[in-house]
């Protein structure tokens, strides 16, 4: 697997800013993962995705889109990328096959637009103009228009973001697809469901800066907390304890728990990518 | 069809269905009905008034109702990440404003015929209609990017139309004396009042003429070069 874009020393600062909104990021997205950015609100996540779709360009630092320098290539770049913005994208006095026949028609190499509204539910709602969308709707027509022209990478900014969990569900499952047949994803969320169930690897993106680049997995174990907690019941009432996970096995208190036949919950000291998140960019989740 | 081409078709289709056309069209409905209470030689006068208020205002006031719609429908931003170029974008556009000003031209040319028989030069109106619209939606797109809503753009055109438009009808009224005409000039209104003016008299200055067609040719140029491109990318990629 090659590298879809690789991302070395970039600084960005908007015209109308004194300070840099982005101080200095450096990272890979490999072809074929799920990379996610995670970070709060102002953190520069949509800043460092409108630099790799090439919607800011005087960035100071080298980007490089296989094994390219992004800011030499030309409009045929979107060709090759699909973009799925937060908010609705769409004309909204014209039906969502309209806006998708539009659309599409700018595209060399297209997708089967009736396979993509079918799988999303939209397909018998096809002749509906925009306007009279649902945001659940409007939110499943901008991954069908993200998903137009077959992209090889895939940009998402808080893809099932208003999306019921049957809906979300099938967004995701096309997301694994997508990957599984080889697509990179850029994921931009601050939705940790999305995060642990699609990502490969996830960064976190804190004032301008990138303190974190690791696997959800690998983020759990060095976040988490190495220990057990048992709840168990005693007197009629629950009681809990928590042992270190480390020598558990030569833990005469632990071993006299199971074998009292008292436990009622056993689970070990997994820490949530909520808490991860809140660790890691020192600002809680709204 | 060339993507340029896909473009324009989307334009127009879109000119149609946020009613931006039938909304000209009944203007110049507005106008046939004026021109059938007015003698030969006043709809004569009155006409070149009538295609220059269109050309002018009104397609800065279409185009900047336009563009605010699809500003606050997210469509520029998405339009950004599809292999074409904001060049083609903004022709597009300039093309779909075009055709509200040559539409009320033709309108209004034809209703000059059928009502009072008056004839004049067409294809050069056309050409005087075609410099005069893409110079004024080039201040229309400046207007449109500079502003926050349609109504802080309502804002700036009424600021611009008092300096620029007024003197203009003034002088067109004899209020103003024509000694000042060549200074007149200066505004892009007069410009293009004089262009169409001549267009639909057949009476003209040629080196007023050739002033009107440079002036408004190297302003839109620079308009588009220096202040719209630029504005435009910068818009999209704010949102």
């Amino acid at each position: 697997m090659g590298v879809a874009f690789s991302v070395k020393d970039v600084y960005f600062k908007y015209p109308s800013s004194r300070e840099d909104t982005i101080k200095g990021i450096s990272f890979d997205v490999h072809e074929g993962e799920i990379f996610g950015l995670l970070g709060p609100s102002g953190a520069g996540k949509s800043t460092t995705q409108k630099i790799l779709i090439k919607l800011l360009e005087n960035y100071r630092g080298t980007i490089e889109y296989f094994g390219k320098d992004l800011k030499s290539l030309d409009n045929s770049f979107y060709e090759e990328i699909g973009v799925g913005f937060e908010v609705p994208v769409h004309f909204s006095k014209l039906t969502a096959l309209e806006n998708m026949e539009f659309f599409s028609g700018f595209y060399k190499k297209t997708a089967d637009i009736q396979e993509l509204m079918e799988r999303v539910g939209l397909w018998e709602y096809r002749d509906v103009k925009v306007g009279e969308y649902s945001k659940g709707m409007k939110v499943r027509l901008n991954f069908v228009r993200a998903m137009l022209n077959n992209p090889r990478v895939l940009f998402l900014d808080e893809v099932t973001n208003g999306l019921d969990p049957r809906n979300a569900m099938i967004i995701k499952e096309m997301i694994a697809e997508y990957r599984d047949k080889g697509g990179t994803v850029f994921l931009s969320t601050h939705l940790m469901n999305d995060v642990e169930q699609l990502c490969d690897r996830i960064a976190f993106c804190v004032d301008g800066r990138l303190v974190e680049i690791s696997t959800p997995r690998d983020l759990k174990l060095k976040y988490g907390k190495r220990e057990v907690k048992v709840e168990y019941r005693e007197n009629g009432t629950i009681a809990s304890a928590v042992f270190p996970l480390d020598g558990i096995g030569f833990n005469d208190e632990f071993l006299e728990l199971l074998k009292s036949g008292k436990i009622e919950t056993i689970h070990t000291g997994e820490t949530s990518m909520e808490e991860i998140f809140i660790i890691v960019t020192g600002v809680e989740l709204k | 069809m060339s993507r340029l081409t896909k473009l324009v078709v989307g334009e127009l289709k879109r000119l149609v269905r946020y009613k931006i056309l039938p909304v000209s069209l009944a203007t110049a409905i507005v106008w046939i009905v004026l021109l059938l209470f007015l003698s030969e030689n006043e709809a004569r006068e009155i006409v070149p008034l009538l295609i220059c208020v269109d050309v002018a205002a009104m397609s800065i006031l279409l185009l900047g109702a336009s563009h605010h719609f699809e500003k606050q429908e997210g469509t520029i931003k998405t339009m950004m990440v599809m292999p074409v170029s904001p060049g083609q974008i903004l022709a597009a556009k300039t093309v779909g404003s075009m055709v509200l000003a040559v539409e009320s031209a033709v309108v209004t040319s034809a209703a000059l015929f059928f009502i009072h028989r008056i004839t004049f030069n067409y294809p050069v109106l056309l050409l005087f209609v075609v410099i005069a619209g893409v110079a004024h939606a080039a201040i229309g797109f400046v207007f449109s990017l500079i502003s926050r809503d349609f109504t802080s753009m309502l804002g700036l055109l009424l600021a611009y139309m008092f300096p620029f438009t007024i003197p203009s009808i003034l002088f067109s009224f004899g209020i103003i004396d024509a000694k000042y005409e060549w200074l007149l000039m200066v505004s892009p209104y007069h410009s293009a009042s004089y262009l169409i003016t001549s267009a639909v008299t057949g009476d003209y200055d040629i080196a007023m003429v050739l002033a009107g067609c440079l002036y408004l040719t190297v302003l839109a140029a620079v308009l588009f070069k220096y202040a719209v491109y630029p504005m435009y990318k910068d818009n999209a990629a704010r949102g």
